[in-house]
């Protein structure tokens, strides 16, 4: 990859490296399917996929690359498609990372992603002074009008739903928290579908907290405490402040339900399963668009049904068989139209 | 409501607030001592990022907590010298220094974070420990007596911090300069000695809150206080600059933020209210404050540099 | 007079400015046991001359001896080893911290964890003792009132065992009562060996205390004399450098209708607590009324109700018998006040406004000065080029910024602006506080000028000598109270100064 910073290269190298052996010892070119069961002890970083375009592209993100979370989501995507994007990441500051959007569009690089919903602004001032560069904005479920800009989002409360039935399944009439951050965007459709699977599955419905903040970890860790304190025997959450919250869980011994990116990374038996994003599925539909000329003027949802969104279930955990099979029957009535998640 | 008011919820909330208010509290007892002398120190944030990363580094390749302590303060230690060198000796306008030292220590801790460590991994988190006796009283020991060592610091170091402030030659010191340093120094009263000695004091503690902060959440992600250190310099001014006010606001901030939060869990308060429960902690605590000790004058001195002519 | 060493000789002290020269081959002795006063205006080059005595400034050229030896004198510390022990007129005091811990402060390094107070304390009632500084050591010093804190400064010099003692400007914030208290101190630490250097403009008081006495004037010394052999006015002739007129005559005049009344005043200060209670005044045109007393007794508010600046409670103010109870300053001013505030550069002038603008200030809504509705440039500067003239203001051009000006000067702009308006009533409050003796007598005429023309006057001043060169009646302030109210002739200043604090 091309990165901001040159001497981080070598670590880069390593990784790659070992992450192409990983994948050739396992003989495998991934899940193109809804779900993924690991193999307990497999590496769950992505390896670089053939390039499927010449265009160029650059990254623009709020938090760091590898966060196990959002942004870490979109780079293993590109990844898979063999993308190289340069990255700016870590641009939490608004003003930075439009200054950084304008950067790259000067620099004429084709395709410019703007990973962050609160971007949407600047890029309503950006993307009319580069009518030849198209800017890939989400998560944002419209294009403001801008016709070079695509936007992309996730239709996340399927994977909550998916996350939630199972969940309920695993935890017989036992209260379940739900770390929430913003009430807002793929964070309330995923809380929202955990609901609902949860509760369709005969749960009680999970106790929700909203603390009112992406970033804040230590009102996710104390929401985290207090779900445990109220009795709560299965945790999930969503957004990067949920890194303490998973310790949380951890140290009680409570499984998690992660989404955005696989988070099996931080504890080999505490994940059950993630919703992952896979961006890729869109990006395809958008480079094969922008190849034909057309830079944007769409919004387009990853979903069970293309693939973008899978459920990786975690090898490791040990879920019994027959909810691994009854998961794999939701999926499949939610892709057939039968659940409705919402 | 009913569901707030079981014993076990009501440990919890009392247990968590307590957690919540330490890094609050060291943070704000050093920057006290700042501002007495004073000095206004708005790095506070920065330096504590930056002792959080420091000692969750230590631990992540240690293990050692209380390497991971001693790695908090030292890196406060050296940013109080940094900040000493820039407004003592180079007379910097403390207001625009302070923000700088955040912006470096947000940014560069988050660059170390990148560097070295990439995906948030955890660390074990600072073991608690059981105080005699006390930890074994039904409801009050695990509310109050069954914490990790960082948070009975903290609240030693409320009284010590008094008895400094108002007993020592050092705290006489302070008191003076941060008040009216001409008369201090036609004593023969180092000001500049003092106002070091006092921002070494107020930044070694921010170090050790991040420090606290992030082993006490076995995690470290970019900027993991959230804005938690400028929470600490206001409780100061709301405190009165007062230790006893200080630990007074950061336990209300630290309660409420628990209450919130269990109301929320126990839907006492509802969903669509998080925004306006968010706001609470220091919408409360800042309206006990200034009910309680608004009528307190701060430091005459506070932020003015001094020089002799 | 002795022929032993001086305690301290300053010889041929300079000490140069950019742009000034601040003290110019000054040459000043104080032997043990006298009082050396050292006389002069603001300017004159006596801090300057303190400061360096005091470690805080470098003398470019001349030498300090201290008990027949060359001396070296870099900090205030150092000052203090060599027994060298200042009041400041602005205290170096810190106020939130006891009367033992200011004492105790600098005595012991940092390093000795704490400080031993009980000693110090003990050792600040053996002083108090010796000297008659009572004071209670455990007190914050907030807490103290003015002759106190100046007590604990000289046990903070006694405590160092300073042999020399410099006070700067005592007396200006005392009231006539503790200023005698201060004398009989400062008698007893001279009987008792101690040097002192009393720096002071008053000239009676300098008369009333010092051995020996010397004059400076622009950084130069005018004139070493004693007591026994001159008289105020010779004094203020050494130290202005020409003939002046201490107290303008005052013909008589007959006194016209009452043009300021103010009664049964009520007036809350800016703490929450009452400033001003039950004020009855009548100022009659063409007599000045001078209210004396200590600062904080309720004079500022009293002025401020007046010129419409704060709200009153209760009572009733009317300017030429119209009733002016709580309106606005404007229309007190079209009511005919004029109004010369205390603090000058604060509510009388705008510092970064030039003389021209700080001039119009009162009258920017005149049509005089308005064309086509903007300012007409040409008839501002005639009427500013005429007020600068007439009022004999100093001033480079009429562009200068008013900050710029000395104070003298500001106060004499102020005047003119407010006297050109042709009023009824005046009120000056501290009229020539701060302000050359050049300046005060000039201001002082054209009061007493207006006085003459039918004006009702109302002085309010800290300075006695003030109060007795200028007014027809004097009304004493205590506690926000008019406690009583002298006829001139009555007056005694013993008998004032008792009023002043609250004594009837």
């Amino acid at each position: 990859m091309n990165i901001h910073r040159p001497h981080r290269l070598r670590r880069l190298f390593a990784l790659l490296f070992a992450t192409a052996l990983v994948a050739a010892a396992c003989g495998s070119d991934g899940d193109s399917g809804a779900t993924a069961t690991s193999e307990c002890g497999t590496d769950t970083s992505v390896a670089m996929g053939d390039s499927v375009t010449d265009l160029t592209f650059a990254l623009v993100a709020p938090s760091a690359k590898d966060d196990l979370a959002f942004t870490q989501s979109m780079v293993d995507s590109l990844t898979r498609l063999g993308i190289e994007p340069q990255i700016t990441d870590g641009t939490f500051i608004v003003e930075e990372a439009a200054a950084a959007i304008r950067g790259y569009a000067e620099e004429g690089v084709d395709v410019v992603i703007a990973h962050g919903t609160q971007y949407g602004g600047s890029l309503a001032e950006i993307a009319p002074d580069f009518p030849d560069t198209s800017f890939i904005w989400g998560t944002a479920t419209d294009t403001q009008g801008l016709d070079n800009v695509f936007a992309y989002y996730p239709e996340a409360d399927q994977g909550g739903y998916v996350n939630g039935w199972i969940a309920a399944e695993m935890t017989d009439g036992a209260a379940m928290g739900v770390v929430g951050p913003v009430e807002a965007g793929d964070a309330v459709a995923y809380v929202n579908g955990f609901i609902a699977g949860a509760t369709a599955n005969g749960a009680p419905a999970p106790s929700v907290v909203y603390t009112g903040s992406f970033s804040d970890v230590a009102l996710a860790t104390e929401t985290a405490q207090a779900h445990v304190d109220n009795g709560a025997q299965v945790l999930t959450g969503t957004s990067q402040s949920t890194v303490g919250a998973v310790n949380v869980a951890a140290a009680n011994d409570i499984p998690w339900f992660g989404t955005q990116s696989n988070q099996e990374a931080w504890s080999t038996d505490l994940v059950v399963a993630s919703q992952v994003y896979h961006w890729d599925v869109v990006l395809d539909d958008m480079i094969e668009s922008i190849e034909g000329g057309t830079l944007g003027g769409e919004a387009m949802a990853i979903t069970l049904q293309n693939g973008g969104l899978v459920i990786e279930i975690n090898g490791c955990y040990g879920l019994d068989d027959s909810v691994v099979d009854g998961a794999e029957g939701i999926i499949a009535e939610i892709i057939d139209g039968t659940i409705d998640p919402t | 409501m009913s569901d707030f008011f079981t014993l076990t919820v009501l440990v919890g909330t009392l247990a968590s607030g307590i957690r919540t208010a330490m890094p609050y509290l060291l943070a704000a007892l050093g920057e006290t001592v700042g501002q007495r002398s004073g000095v206004l120190n708005l790095g506070v944030d920065g330096v504590m990022l930056l002792g959080a990363f420091g000692g969750y580094y230590t631990v992540l390749q240690t293990e050692n907590h209380w390497l991971g302590v001693l790695v908090g303060l030292a890196i406060g230690l050296g940013m109080g010298l940094v900040y000493a060198l820039v407004t003592i000796v180079f007379h910097a306008e403390q207001g625009i220094s302070g923000i700088g030292i955040f912006l470096f220590g947000l940014g560069f801790s988050d660059l170390l974070f990148q560097e070295l460590v990439g995906t948030p991994r955890p660390i074990k988190p600072l073991p608690k420990v059981e105080i005699p006796l006390l930890a074994d009283i039904p409801h009050l020991g695990p509310a109050f007596f069954q914490h990790n060592l960082l948070t009975y610091v903290a609240f030693a170091l409320v009284p010590l911090t008094t008895w400094m402030l108002m007993k020592t030659t050092f705290g006489m010191n302070v008191r003076a300069v941060g008040e009216n340093p001409q008369a201090a120094d036609s004593l023969g009263v180092s000001v500049a000695q003092t106002r070091m000695g006092a921002i070494l004091f107020g930044n070694t503690m921010a170090g050790l809150a991040g420090a606290g902060l992030s082993l006490q959440l076995a995690i470290f992600q970019h900027n993991l206080t959230n804005g938690l250190g400028f929470i600490a310099v206001a409780l100061v001014y709301f405190g009165a600059w007062r230790p006893r006010w200080v630990l007074a606001g950061a336990l209300l901030y630290g309660m409420v933020t628990a209450t919130r939060l269990r109301w929320q869990s126990l839907d006492i308060i509802p969903r669509g209210a998080s925004d306006v429960a968010a706001m609470a902690p220091a919408i409360i605590t800042i309206l006990a404050l200034v009910l309680l000790a608004s009528r307190v004058r701060g430091p005459a001195a506070l932020t003015k540099p001094f020089s002799r002519h | 007079m002795t022929t032993s060493t001086p305690l301290l000789e300053l010889r041929g002290i300079t000490k140069r400015f950019p742009g000034v020269l601040a003290n110019d081959d000054v040459s000043f002795d104080v032997r043990t046991g006298e009082v050396h006063a050292l006389l002069g205006e603001n300017g004159a080059g006596k801090s300057t001359l303190m400061k360096i005595l005091f470690g805080l400034y470098q003398a470019d050229e001349g030498q300090i001896m201290l008990r027949g030896e060359e001396a070296t004198i870099t900090s205030p510390t150092s000052a203090i080893e060599q027994r060298v022990g200042m009041v400041h007129q602005h205290f170096m005091l810190v106020p939130t911290l006891t009367v033992v811990e200011n004492v105790a402060l600098g005595l012991h390094d940092a390093r000795k964890l704490r400080p031993d107070l009980d000693a110090v304390g003990a050792r600040i009632r053996e002083i108090s003792e010796e000297y008659g500084l009572e004071v209670d050591p455990d007190i914050d010093v907030w807490k103290l009132s003015v002759g106190e804190r100046q007590r604990v400064e000289i046990i903070k010099a006694l405590y160092r065992d300073a042999e020399l003692l410099v006070l700067d400007e005592p007396t200006a914030v005392l009231t006539p009562q503790e200023v005698d208290d201060l004398f009989v101190i400062l008698r007893q630490l001279t009987a008792a060996g101690t040097g002192i250097v009393f720096i002071s403009h008053k000239l009676h008081e300098v008369l009333a205390l010092s051995d020996r006495i010397t004059v400076l004037r622009n950084g130069r010394v005018t004139g070493r004399t004693v007591p026994a052999e001159t008289d105020r006015q010779q004094l203020a002739e050494m130290m202005v450098g020409r003939e002046v007129d201490l107290a303008p005559d005052r013909p008589i005049v007959e006194t016209g209708p009452v043009r300021l009344s103010v009664s049964g005043l009520h007036v809350t200060g800016d703490r929450g607590t009452p400033a001003v209670v039950d004020v009855d005044l009548d100022v009659r045109g063409g007599e000045i009324l001078g209210i004396a007393g200590v600062s904080g007794n309720g004079q500022r508010e009293l002025a401020e109700a007046i010129a419409g600046l704060r709200q009153l409670d209760r009572g009733s103010i009317s300017i030429d018998g119209a009733d002016t109870t709580g309106v606005t300053p404007g229309m007190a001013r079209a009511a005919g006040l004029s109004y010369v505030p205390e603090e000058r550069m604060k509510d009388g002038a705008v510092g970064e406004f030039d003389v021209a603008e700080n001039l119009l200030l009162v009258d920017h809504g005149d049509s005089r000065f308005i064309r086509n509705g903007l300012f007409d440039r040409d008839q501002i500067e005639t009427h500013a080029a005429r007020l600068v003239e007439e009022y004999a203001v100093k001033t480079p051009t009429l562009h200068t910024p008013t900050s710029s000006l000395s104070g003298g000067n500001i106060q004499k702009l102020i005047m003119a602006r407010e006297l050109d308006s042709d009023p009824l009533v005046i009120l000056a409050a501290q009229p020539t506080r701060g302000v050359d003796i050049g300046a005060a007598e000039y201001i002082h005429r054209r009061l007493v000028e207006q006085r003459g023309e039918g004006v009702a006057v109302l002085v309010i001043s800290e300075d006695l000598d003030e109060v007795f060169a200028l007014s027809d009646r004097i009304a004493v302030m205590f506690d926000g109270a008019v406690v009583k109210i002298f006829d001139r002739a009555d007056a005694t200043r013993e008998s004032v100064g008792l009023a002043m604090t609250g004594v009837v």
